[in-house]
């Protein structure tokens, strides 16, 4: 898999051949604290870069997840339905939140270092 | 933007990693390990809350009758040593704010919500009520849970539920707003650190206001400001019992027309079996009655979603229909407590 890159929306991505797996980052999940439900948009279901794919509900207030590029769901992260929490302990790893198939590719999100200074 | 106001134990906070929230001009910690771990040491063992930013004042005892002009509660035939959840009424017989009272022989301690201290002391102010505003020389420190008084016994006498007692260094009541057992400890900037030093060596683990809220909420109780405004009585918050004062006071003519058969609005409390939240400002409909929600989040305990909704009169159907962010959802009105 090739490197984890973030949004300034704090999505993070990575993209594998045509294919690129989204979830939020730690910062994130961080600000939002405790998660308790999450809304997964359908597999199948398009979207354009900006669009809204996901709704994060925390305790503290609810937050949407952006389509990093246009692109087409091809799997969602079932586990989320029942363990919601998972983005909390693992936001990139067992926390992802759907994979889907890049119709236009634009790989300009920030590598680590530049996402560490844009949030600090 | 002026620099908030910082608690007594800011200091502290800083030290244990809180995540601050602005509240009322206040700087206060948010959460420290996660507002669910908080919320559940609260609801399984014990925590501690700096409750710090509300406002505090001691009322002369001389004035009490003048007191019982202003709120719906009868404070005057209160023992005491006793606490009192009151409410201060306007004109229309609408919230100004909801409060406790300590009541000690030489005087009586308010305790009011950090966003009305100003506006209650300016009341106070316009009725000749004398008082000692002590929020900035004391600090507030409330400790909740089923094992909160056992470990408590070890410092103070501990008084009876909804009863009040005082001693050289702390000013106390068996009183919260989680919906448990436990103290509110008001203490004096001298023996604040004595007091935390116990709390930690009794390893009770401190809790920021995400977690109250959401303990506050799963104990059906209301937050001003929700709930609760200058435009909603107790009677349509669903705070009747609160009215217990029989003379006249500020809007007192409302509040018994409201009781006696006047249509009104009224708050219920909802449930939905998703964890979906209907947060502050969904718009509801139950039947033909249209409400707003004031309140919601997710039960930590019931695992599900829960709120206040306060409704345009009393609906024919506990059904009820959420409009979240444009999605339908289907809750049902609860005629009981969340938590048994």
């Amino acid at each position: 898999m090739s490197e984890i890159k973030y949004l300034e929306t704090h999505e993070w991505y990575s993209l594998t051949e045509n294919k690129i797996t989204i979830g939020i980052s730690d910062y994130a999940q961080g600000e939002l604290g405790d998660i308790v439900f999450v809304t997964l948009p359908e597999v199948g279901q398009e979207f354009s870069k900006g669009e809204s794919m996901v709704e994060v509900e925390a305790t503290k207030t609810v937050a949407e997840a952006y389509a990093p590029m246009d692109c087409v769901i091809v799997e969602i992260n079932d586990r989320l339905e029942s363990e919601p929490e998972v983005i909390n302990t693992d936001p990139c790893g067992d926390g992802w939140m759907v994979k889907a198939e890049v119709v236009n590719l634009d790989d300009s999100g920030m590598l680590y270092q530049e996402y560490e200074t844009f949030i600090s | 933007m002026p620099d908030s106001l910082v608690s007594p134990l800011h200091n502290y906070h800083t030290s244990q990693n809180a995540k601050f929230i602005d509240f009322a001009g206040w700087s206060m910690p948010f959460s420290y390990e996660g507002t669910i771990k908080e919320h559940n040491y609260v609801r399984e063992d014990k925590g501690f809350f700096d409750v710090s930013h509300m406002g505090r004042l001691e009322i002369q005892y001389n004035d009490i009758a003048i007191l019982q002009t202003l709120i719906c509660s009868d404070i005057e035939n209160l023992q005491v040593g006793k606490a009192l959840y009151s409410i201060f009424t306007n004109n229309n017989g609408c919230a100004i704010d909801d409060v406790i009272f300590w009541k000690f022989q030489d005087k009586i301690l308010l305790i009011c919500n950090a966003a009305n201290t100003l506006k209650i002391k300016e009341h106070l102010i316009t009725y000749s009520i004398s008082f000692n505003d002590v929020t900035n020389s004391t600090a507030l420190i409330a400790i909740q849970g089923p094992n909160a008084i056992e470990i408590m016994e070890g410092l103070v006498d501990i008084p009876d539920s909804f009863s009040c007692l005082q001693n050289d260094q702390y000013t106390y009541a068996r009183t919260g707003y989680t919906g448990e057992d436990g103290l509110e400890i008001m203490v004096s900037l001298d023996y604040v650190d004595e007091l935390l030093d116990y709390l930690k060596s009794n390893n009770i683990s401190p809790c920021g206001l995400g977690s109250r809220d959401t303990l506050r909420l799963e104990a059906s109780l209301p937050l001003y400001g929700f709930e609760l405004s200058d435009e909603i009585t107790p009677v349509e918050a669903g705070l009747k019992w609160t009215i217990t004062n029989k003379q006249p006071y500020l809007g007192s003519e409302v509040i018994t027309e409201q009781l006696k058969n006047g249509p009104h609005k009224i708050l219920k409390k909802f449930e939905i079996d998703t964890r979906a939240i209907a947060r502050t400002g969904t718009k509801v409909s139950a039947g033909e009655s249209g409400g707003v929600v004031t309140s919601g989040n997710f039960s930590p305990r019931l695992q599900k979603s829960i709120g206040f909704v306060m409704f345009e009169n009393q609906p024919s159907t506990d059904l009820i229909v959420f409009d979240i962010r444009g999605k339908l959802v289907e809750g049902k009105i609860l005629k009981k407590r969340f938590l048994n």
